[in-house]
């Protein structure tokens, strides 16, 4: 079935991506995440021991099922190409840069409208920054920003990380092997099957239907064309009935136990951090997932970077914390930005305006 | 909601070159619009140039004065 040659269509994939999320939420996966990439990126790291972060990690099947998912369904219709070659070490920043910006606000693009749709207006003012982020890296891509073309590259080159993905799965099933947490989010999850299911048909449908957060924006902003928000608002609208169906709908600003926080100024840099970066490397978080299952080394390399600035972001103490309930004195602990994480947030814009502004187009000679 | 034509869509390497082909084309006065590149022609989420079938000849030449190096030209739905 072809779900991208109307609106209509790819609004469905969104609902079935949407449904996706909801079941995985219903199956275990943490209140308000249900399948967020960086913080998935940032348990796995941490089930690796690339941080130490004890309530943090766990081999999450979602992202190993997205890249796979992406990957068969490219092979079996073969849209598989194996490119690579634009600036790969710019990637591995960006890659690094998103997923420090994500922790800052608890949450990368995915898990900014799940988190919306549940009524977190954190959320919703993260969203504000997501937009001006997207929107300056596209005054960017108008200056002539650009990381250079991609290339055909040797077959295997794009079956790395997909392969990788698959390694993680098996070590996942080795008992003991892996770290994984005993408390906290990293506990809470979802049957490995049902996950693993869930990111194999989550990462198939964004393939066809190129489902991307930042990409969406850009789309609006750039050319006013509303094709890919329209994955976004079917997600959405799903994510939506979901949480009021099940009482899962809190309206507000410090709400404990749903890993947010209202630092609103924070809330806002960690996502516009994300929003430009995300347009600089061509993708959001899961966009670059779904890239890398095709064939793009390129994203392969950033999708290393987002390993990496997740097991940094725990190990430095960058990430922000959520908003609690002290258990002796119940009483509610606002989460927050720690300096760290504020002054990385601030390095983290200043790299992409660097980045963004000295990376120009070649012209032909 | 618009009828679907068969239309020339010009895809590039780079976004970059997508961008330059808009200015170009302002500068030039080739008619024509930026598009997302059509789901049939790539998997990617690149940007392209959608023009009539009948500017083919003024947009090759347009793009060889102002240096824009295309990937394909399609003649595709759109």
């Amino acid at each position: 079935m072809n779900l991208s040659d109307s609106k209509k269509k790819l609004a469905l994939a969104g609902v079935i991506c949407g449904l996706v999320a909801a079941c995985l939420a219903f199956l275990g996966n943490p209140a308000n995440m249900a399948f967020c990439i960086a913080c998935f990126i940032r348990d796995t790291a941490g089930a690796l021991g690339m941080h130490q972060a004890e309530v943090v990690q766990y081999a999450r099947p979602e992202i190993i099922g997205l890249v796979l998912g992406a990957f068969i369904i490219s092979v079996v219709t073969k849209e598989y190409r194996s490119t690579g070659g634009s600036s790969p070490m710019v990637r591995f920043v960006l890659g690094m840069i998103i997923v420090i910006g994500s922790l800052v606000f608890l949450g990368c693009p995915l898990r900014m409208i799940i988190r919306m749709s549940a009524g977190d207006l954190n959320a919703w003012v993260a969203l504000i920054g997501f937009i001006l982020g997207v929107g300056t890296g596209v005054f960017a891509l108008r200056k002539g920003f650009s990381l250079g073309r991609a290339h055909a590259v040797n077959k295997v080159g794009g079956t790395m990380l997909p392969v990788m993905m698959a390694g993680i799965l098996i070590m996942a099933l080795v008992p003991s092997l892996l770290k994984a947490s005993e408390a906290g989010p990293g506990s809470m999850h979802a049957p490995i099957a049902a996950s693993l299911a869930g990111g194999l048909i989550f990462g198939a449908v964004a393939q066809k239907s190129r489902m991307c957060f930042a990409g969406s924006i850009r789309d609006v902003i750039l050319m006013k064309n509303f094709d890919l928000f329209s994955v976004i608002a079917g997600l959405f609208v799903v994510m939506l009935v979901f949480n009021v169906a099940t009482n899962r709908f809190v309206l507000g600003f410090d709400t404990p136990g749903i890993i947010a926080h209202s630092d609103h100024l924070w809330n806002i840099l960690g996502m516009y951090t994300v929003g430009f970066a995300a347009t600089l490397a061509g993708g959001c978080p899961l966009r670059q997932l779904i890239l890398a299952g095709q064939g793009s080394s390129d994203s392969a390399v950033t999708v290393m970077g987002m390993f990496v600035g997740a097991a940094l972001s725990h190990t430095l103490g960058l990430a922000a914390s959520g908003t609690a309930v002290n258990a002796e004195t119940q009483e509610i602990v606002a989460g927050a930005v720690p300096p760290h994480g504020k002054a990385a947030c601030i390095i983290c814009i200043i790299v992409c305006f660097v980045i963004a502004f000295t990376s120009k187009r070649d012209e032909v000679k | 909601m618009r009828k679907k034509e068969l239309r020339l869509v010009v895809t590039f390497h780079t976004t970059a070159d997508a961008m330059a082909m808009e200015k170009a084309c302002k500068e030039y006065q080739v008619p024509g619009r930026i598009i997302p590149v059509p789901r049939a022609i790539s998997a990617g989420c690149g940007l392209s140039w959608c023009a009539s079938l009948e500017d083919r000849e003024q947009i090759t030449d347009m793009m060889r004065k102002a240096g824009i190096e295309e990937e394909a030209m399609h003649e595709c739905m759109v």
